[in-house]
């Protein structure tokens, strides 16, 4: 139903631990804080506080690593959690009084931060992303578990250490120095990695994940802050401890409550249904779909497969989004392309609900293609009438040039002729009263040619523009005009044809039918185009339908984009209003 | 008297500059384009310029912006622009200020040519020539409470003849008449209108202009 693009499989875990044994591990790491209480109280001098703090921090991470195990098996997030949460347990092994456990307590004692590393850079799909992260994580485990290894094989861990080799302090000090200092930096890189990626991929849109990560990050820089600390035993180490604990430990539950919110986020599928199944309107679909998959951003594109394109509802043709953080789910229905959801990158995360989402929407997204291409076809039917009004246009605009430049220029030259030969032959009058008759002649040739000329286009508009072009019309309409014509520069060409045909069919109009006594013209500009308006005091009631030039005056106008509305009340006179648009 | 044309098509170019020449004016350039007319203008300072209102290189109003120019540039220079239609538009363009020295007629009237040459002759001595077309339009106009019924027939020819830029001595001529009854005429035309007279022939041009176009 849902395609989406390359997703590489976890070649590692690809199947979840059966639930009874994710359940078991999970009990076993709740038992931890049974095992605390047992060691509070059978030591005299335990720190409660530090004891809870690692309670604090192991119980989450155990809970979250068992849910997303369960939840995405192929993702190595969830035992990578589990293990987190289990050395963050076994280093509190320290506080017994017992000299194995204490030893191991000890081993763990810096693991769980390489651990948290790891999770932070790891997240979501539990994946490393580079060779240099791998090799980053790799250095810090080296730093956690080799070095301390080294670090206690020297001694510093006391009698109890039962690792210690030779007691040499202050080797095992500059070892100390090394591990602490190297993981700090390492912790560093991590918070600058974690910035890049979101530089590079923008803020995520769920606010849980953003949390999240930002604690990610907060957690790197106290460990860091927390490990510099101890390297130059900086005081008030105790208390950076304990915060570090606690801000490492609200990460876990902060990812539990944003699986909650996912699968919240799921339950609105239920409600999606019912909202279709009462047929919205395609205007309506985006808001429902947006809804379920809780992204405001979230855009629908239609496929037209005649057009070859995606377009929005409108017809308008959109591109599908390459990076940026946007992605476009594809939806499929009966083998067909039907339409593509452009969300927030961040739902790549739940291919559940997309795909939910896309399987609900089917019929209804059929619905709105089809209005889609309506649109689209509607669009290109008005720019191919437009583009026809032009060409016709432009015809016109050449025949008049020919007629100009050819009958006409040789008619006047042929006349002129004439004219000159009548005086040659001042002394024939018989001659001389024919030539005059021929030239007569073609001065009538003349006005009817000038006349059909005019009716093909109107040289002075093209000329001199529509103030001077409307003053003739205004003049010899046969009732008062006013004139008033606010424009400070020429229009475009189109613009300017469509205005003059609306002032001239209108006042053609107002002289047949309104037995009006005046009317006035009025043509200013907006902001984003050009008014133009023609007004009687008549008897109103023109016919906008049939017959009257208003249908193919509006024909006009729309095909530029515009609009032209007529108000005639009967005994109120005629108002003729068209909005023509122009940059 | 000496004329300059600009004109884009060959045939008319060389017909007029020969029926000027035979009419006795000095035809001192001949020009297809509105720059070259400008520069012959300004070097050989003719009384008159004759221009085709279109002119290349877009043939929109590249005549008419000359002879606005020539009209500005060089206000001794009559300018007489032909056209093969005429527009109440662009007379008023024309005209704006003054109707001293200019003239605008429909091209056709070039085949008629006592009354042409005698309408160049007009331009190239300051005063005005208006086409007859024109002069009608704005006659025929509707008004309202129209004044021009307050006038008699023969008032109205008067009136119309004036408007176009004829002299007393040229409407006494056209109506057979004589020049004190052409006198006559016009003052009382003047009074029916409620127009204050005026001295010269071209400004009552504009006064007759301004008010019928009122």
């Amino acid at each position: 139903m849902v395609s989406r693009g390359d997703r590489e499989e976890g070649e590692l875990f690809t199947t979840a631990p059966k639930p009874v044994v994710l359940g078991a591990i999970a009990l076993l790491g709740c038992a931890v804080p049974l095992r605390s209480v047992l060691v509070a109280t059978t030591g005299d001098d335990v720190d409660l506080i530090a004891v809870g703090l690692l309670d604090w921090v192991t119980v989450p991470y155990i809970l979250a690593g068992a849910v997303a195990w369960l939840r995405r098996p192929e993702s190595r997030l969830g035992p990578l959690m589990l293990a987190g949460g289990f050395a963050a347990g076994l280093s509190a092994l320290q506080l017994t009084h017992v000299d194995g456990l204490y030893t191991v307590g000890a081993i763990f004692d810096i693991l769980p931060a390489a651990l948290f590393l790891h999770v932070c850079l790891a997240f979501p799909d539990g994946r490393l992303r580079s060779r240099f992260e791998e090799i980053l994580v790799g250095a810090a485990y080296g730093a956690a578990l080799g070095l301390q290894l080294l670090k206690m094989s020297f001694g510093v861990f006391g009698p109890r250490n039962l690792l210690e080799l030779s007691a040499q302090p202050d080797v095992a000090r500059i070892v100390q120095h090394v591990q602490l200092v190297s993981l700090s930096a390492i912790c560093l890189v991590g918070v600058g990695l974690l910035v890049t990626r979101r530089r590079q991929a923008g803020r995520p849109r769920r606010r849980s994940l953003a949390l999240l990560i930002d604690l990610f990050a907060l957690g790197l820089v106290m460990i860091a802050v927390l490990f510099t600390a101890g390297t130059f035993a900086w005081p008030g180490f105790l208390a950076i401890q304990r915060a570090t604990l606690v801000v490492i430990g609200i990460a876990p539950i902060v990812f539990l409550l944003g699986l909650l919110d996912a699968r919240l986020a799921r339950s609105a599928i239920g409600d999606l249904m019912l909202e279709l199944r009462a047929d919205p309107d395609p205007a309506d679909l985006r808001d429902a779909l947006s809804d379920a998959l809780r992204d405001p951003s979230m855009t629908l594109a239609y496929w037209l497969p005649d057009f070859r394109a995606y377009v929005d509802l409108d017809g308008r043709e959109v591109e599908l989004p390459a990076g940026n953080g946007r992605t476009a789910t594809l939806i499929e229905r009966n083998g067909g392309h039907v339409a593509a959801l452009i969300h927030d990158g961040a739902l790549d995360d739940e291919p559940q609900l997309l795909d939910a989402v896309g399987a609900a929407a089917g019929i209804s997204l059929e619905n709105g293609r089809l209005h889609a291409e309506l649109r689209a076809r509607l669009e290109e039917l008005k720019g191919s009438r437009a583009r026809l009004l032009e060409a016709g246009h432009r015809e016109r605009q050449s025949l008049e040039r020919n007629l100009h430049d050819g009958a006409q220029q040789r008619l006047i030259a042929l006349s002129l002729e004439l004219s000159m030969l009548e005086q040659k032959f001042g002394d024939r009058p018989e001659l001389q009263s024919r030539l005059d008759a021929a030239r007569q002649e073609i001065a009538h040739t003349l006005e009817e040619l000038r006349d059909v000329a005019r009716g093909i286009h109107p040289a002075v508009l093209s000329g001199h523009g529509l103030a001077v072009a409307l003053e003739s019309i205004a003049a010899r309409a046969p009732l008062p005009v006013r004139l008033s014509v606010e424009l400070d520069a020429r229009l475009p060409d189109r613009v300017e044809v469509a205005a003059f045909y609306v002032v001239s069919e209108s006042l053609t109009n107002v002289a047949k039918h309104a037995e009006a006594s005046g009317a006035t013209v009025l043509v200013a500009r907006t902001s984003d185009g050009v008014v133009v308006e023609v007004v009687d005091n008549g008897v109103g009631g023109a016919d906008t339908e049939t017959g009257s030039g208003l249908r193919g005056l509006a024909d006009r106008v729309e095909a530029l984009g515009g609009r032209l509305r007529v108000w005639t009340p009967l005994g109120g006179g005629t108002r003729v209003q068209a909005e023509i648009p122009c940059a | 008297m000496r004329v300059a044309i600009a004109e884009d098509s060959v045939l008319l170019r060389e017909g007029l500059a020969r029926l000027l020449g035979e009419a006795g004016f000095d035809v001192v350039a001949q020009c297809d384009n509105a720059d070259d007319l400008l520069l012959k203008v300004r070097s050989y300072d003719p009384d008159v310029a004759i221009v085709d209102i279109r002119l290349p290189p877009t043939h929109n109003d590249e005549g008419l912006q000359a002879a606005l120019d020539i009209r500005s540039q060089h206000p001794s220079v009559g300018v007489l622009v032909l056209s093969q239609y005429v527009e109440l538009g662009l007379a008023l363009k024309l005209l704006a200020g003054s109707a001293e020295g200019v003239g605008y007629l429909l091209k056709d009237r070039i085949g008629d040519v006592e009354e042409f040459v005698a309408a160049v002759r007009r331009v190239a001595a300051g005063g005005s020539a208006l086409d007859p077309i024109i002069v009608q339009t704005l006659v025929s106009r509707q008004r309202p409470d129209d004044p021009l019924v307050r006038l008699t027939p023969r008032e109205r020819e008067v009136l119309e003849l004036m408007a176009s830029g004829s002299s007393n001595q040229g409407i006494a001529d056209k109506l057979v008449i004589t020049v004190r009854a052409v006198e006559k005429y016009v003052s009382s035309i003047f009074g029916k209108l409620g127009l204050p007279s005026t001295g010269s022939e071209s400004r009552r041009v504009l006064a007759v202009l301004t008010f019928l176009r009122s």
